[in-house]
């Protein structure tokens, strides 16, 4: 009975929705080239969630979109000093504020 | 005295590979990690009486075991028990480097922290205290530049201090908030005292806590353990509920808070505007209009100094082999054992040794796109055709290396995450036509394609491209659904390779190509060279000697009826001959007779070579036909048949599936050209136009070789990287089938439009 409960619940994968108050938030893949933006939620499974924080993107940091590639599709951001690619249907996973474009 | 060992463990990009380098020199073995096919890198280190052995961990940017790379860094780190372990960080993005350092804290490590690229750090404006650093982290830090060999010296003295455990150094915990701690407290005691584990303890909890699959299923084939999981389960719910997020993103946020604290106290970043060089590089290589035609010139100039400057070193291993083979025929006594050596183990193997120069360029090339972080650009230019077949844009790079050789290509699919992405990279590589296949196709398509041979090559590459592309598409839709992993992928910095570091990877690949022709390749042309030498007495239906003696005979009779025509004409012309000014000898109608005997004897000269060859290759086709490679040819031949195929294309593709490469040197035994090797490409195109195949039937074979079933070697590599037989099996089944297939419907196609004639 107990096995059985922890092993029903290891087979779902563990996902994480957006909360309701964030639902209406900008989403990453939105910034334009330039743009920075602070992280305020990061949604989807839970193996994509924790990549992204190894990778340095968590939750109230700062990010900036530096361009699209070629075909449009992957993004390259800059996060903690240093370039990191994302597909853009995973960046409409993250939730942001947009940060007023005031450098330059 | 036993060696101390030494793990080197860091993040992709933070300069692993050189400080390994700087560390052990030239002496190192690559081999693999027992059971996966991870590249294992193992050198040595001598340091005042003591003796090292270092091994280099997979690049990982973490400990959890979300791929293959980590578990297996993690797996050595605990079973192990390195007496160091070396962490490569990267000053110069240290918080996301610290973040796989904090988990090898965890883990009990012995550790030492090499923080490399001090240089880059400084032109960053980076100022950092590593006293302080050394302090909160509880880790002797050493500063280096793994590029110049700064602070090596220094980092060989700290590594031996530490593996000699002088002096002993307060370790400290990472820590959490305090609502974790007390789970963290509650699941150790838990394990202590159902005497579940003995060390460890708090990383092995924290992992529990992180669901880690690797702990869980641990855990679970523990006796009588279900009550500890079902505790550990209830735990995470507690401090999920209290943070609202899954316990992973808690714990990982943790560690990061941990180390923005250390950096706070110990990083001073004084105010420059770094040149950013990478970025300045990228608005041009990944430009949204430059991008595409500057990768296409990139792949166009690759293959340009492969094919084009390879081709000097393969004219010099041609020629040496030719000379080698020569000799030997020349110094040896005709025998069997003569003939084994020279036509075939140096004859086969040497028909291989000549795309040396090519691979190693090819493999060159791609190591300098990998060490300088262009190949990190070409999966983001790539990503977006890549996944439309489902893979992901890293997955562009082992297909690229495809064009080498599938072999090491396949065994590039480990730079992929998942399973998944691994096994369709894998089945759609051999569709990557390999520079093993160039000669066949060199071959065929100059002896049937004179003047367009480059653009049939040229084709037969995309082709393969185009059907690597319609399988992919078919496999993720059939065999291979689920989704490709997200794509979270670094652009390092650029920065240029030293020659050394780019030459020892390039040999490292390279090598792999030398093994497989020791051994694959020689067993394969033993083989050929033996189906084609026995049995020794065949009884042919014609006698050729003695049609060669008629021949001889005829060319003699010519010879002397020719010369004397000429003395009668000079006769009669001598008679009629009324100036008395020039003798006769230097009148002009005597030279117009000269020559008209001249061309004469030329045509029939020529005539007599071309009978003779033309019964020389006559005499060793049916010579060919009745030894057992033409037996099994023949065997095989209801088979090919119906592409237009005969024998003698069944045994050459069924000698090409021990290696392509074999095609063509089964092509020399088969037209008896393989003796007489001085011209031996010229001598097997002739052969090829004289054997009665049309161009029809040759661009069906070209594709036929582009497409089918890979060689032995490729078959080892697949089922080692698979792991599985019936992938192999299917890769086997499905390029044969396809091949068989295309060949088919350009044979019958061609022959209903009268395509090719």
């Amino acid at each position: 009975m107990v096995r059985k409960r922890f092993q029903s619940k290891s087979k779902v994968i563990p996902r994480h929705r957006i909360s309701d108050k964030n639902l209406d938030k900008s989403r990453l893949c939105d910034l334009k080239p330039g743009e920075k933006a602070r992280v305020v939620e990061i949604g989807g499974i839970e193996r994509f969630r924790i990549r992204l924080m190894e990778m340095g993107i968590l939750v109230n940091d700062t990010v900036e979109l530096d361009k699209f590639a070629p075909l449009q599709d992957p993004m390259e951001l800059i996060v903690k000093g240093y370039h990191l690619s994302l597909r853009r249907k995973d960046a409409a996973k993250i939730c942001v504020d947009i940060i007023s474009n005031d450098s330059d | 005295m036993a060696d101390l060992t030494i793990a080197i463990a860091g993040n992709p990009n933070s300069g692993k590979t050189t400080i390994f380098n700087a560390l052990t020199g030239a002496r190192q073995r690559v081999g693999n990690w027992p059971g996966v096919t991870v590249e294992r890198k193992e050198g040595r280190l001598s340091y005042q009486n003591h003796s090292f052995q270092v091994i280099d961990l997979p690049g990982t940017y973490s400990l959890s075991s979300y791929s293959l790379e980590e578990t297996i860094a993690r797996n050595y780190i605990i079973d192990e028990s390195p007496d160091v372990v070396l962490d490569i960080v990267d000053a110069s993005n240290l918080q996301r480097n610290l973040y796989l350092s904090t988990q090898l804290i965890e883990l009990g490590a012995p550790l030492v922290i090499a923080l490399n690229m001090m240089d880059i750090a400084e032109e960053k404006g980076l100022e950092i205290d590593t006293k302080t650093l050394s302090v909160l982290l509880g880790v002797a830090i050493v500063p280096v530049v793994g590029r110049t060999g700064f602070g090596i010296d220094k980092l060989k003295a700290t590594i031996n201090d530490v593996a000699l455990k002088s002096p002993q150094r307060r370790r400290i915990q990472i820590p959490y908030p305090h609502e974790i701690e007390e789970e963290i407290q509650a699941i150790s005691e838990e394990l202590a005292n159902r005497s579940i584990a003995e060390d460890r303890l708090r990383w092995k909890s924290i992992k529990l806590l992180e669901r880690d699959d690797t702990s869980i299923n641990k855990l679970k084939q523990i006796k009588n353990s279900e009550i500890i999981i079902n505790n550990i389960e209830d735990s995470i719910q507690h401090i999920e509920t209290i943070y609202n997020d899954t316990s992973g993103a808690i714990i990982s946020h943790a560690r990061y808070g941990f180390i923005q604290g250390a950096i706070q106290e110990c990083v001073r970043e004084t105010k420059v505007t770094p040149r950013d060089y990478s970025r300045s590089i990228d608005k041009i290589l990944t430009n949204r209009w430059l991008g595409l035609p500057v990768f296409a010139l990139m792949m166009w100039i690759m293959f340009k100094i492969t094919y084009d400057i390879g081709a000097y070193p393969t004219d010099w291993i041609d020629y040496g082999v030719t000379r080698l083979m020569n000799i030997l025929n020349g110094m040896l006594p005709e025998s069997m054992i003569s003939s084994l050596l020279v036509d075939g183990v140096i004859g086969g193997v040497g028909a291989v040794a000549i795309f040396l120069p090519n691979i190693f360029i090819l493999f060159f090339i791609i190591t300098l796109f990998e060490d300088s972080g262009y190949m990190a650009r070409v999966a983001f230019i790539m990503d977006r055709i890549m996944h439309a077949i489902g893979l992901h844009g890293k997955a562009f790079i082992p297909l690229l290396m495809g064009f080498g050789c599938n072999v090491p290509a396949i065994m590039g699919t480990r730079i992929l995450e998942t399973r998944r992405d691994r096994i369709l990279t894998i089945l759609l590589n051999p569709f990557m036509s390999c520079s093993a296949r160039l000669p066949v196709y060199v071959l065929v398509a100059g002896a049937f394609f004179p003047t367009h041979a480059a653009t049939v090559i040229f084709s037969l590459y995309l082709f393969g491209i185009v059907i690597a592309i319609a399988s992919g598409k078919l496999f993720s839709k059939t065999i291979l659904t689920g989704m490709s992993r997200p794509f979270v992928m670094e652009l390092p910095q650029y920065q240029l390779p030293t020659v050394r570091s780019l030459l020892l990877h390039t040999w490292e690949r390279g090598y792999v190509f030398i093994q497989k022709m020791g051994t694959v390749i020689l067993v394969g042309s033993i083989i050929i060279w033996t189906l084609g030498y026995f049995p020794r007495n065949v009884t042919l239906s014609r006698d050729y000697s003695t049609e060669r003696e008629e021949i001889r005979i005829w060319l003699e009779q010519k010879t002397v009826q020719i010369e004397q025509k000429f003395k009668e004409s000079v006769t009669i012309g001598e008679s009629q001959y009324t100036s008395t000014m020039i003798p006769f000898e230097k009148s002009e109608s005597y030279q117009l007779l000269q020559s008209q005997r001249d061309s004469l004897r030329n045509s029939i000269l020529y005539q007599y070579d071309e009978e003779l060859t033309n019964l020389q290759y006559a005499e060793m086709a049916e010579t060919m036909k009745q030894r057992w490679i033409g037996r099994v040819g023949r065997l095989l031949e209801p088979l090919v048949a119906p592409l237009g195929f005969t024998w003698r294309e069944g045994v050459a593709l069924f000698s090409g599936f021990v290696a392509k490469e074999i095609v063509v040197s089964t092509y020399g035994v088969l037209f008896g050209v393989g003796e007489n090797v001085s011209e031996e490409s010229r001598g097997v195109i002739e052969s090829l136009r004289h054997s009665g195949m049309t161009p029809r039937v040759a661009l069906g074979f070209l594709i036929f070789t582009l497409l089918y079933t890979p060689c032995l070697a490729t078959v080892a590599a697949i089922k080692r990287e698979t792991a599985s037989w019936k992938y192999t099996i299917f890769s086997i089944g499905y390029s044969f089938t396809l091949a068989w297939l295309l060949a088919f419907i350009v044979f019958q196609l061609g022959s209903v439009f009268n395509w090719v004639s």
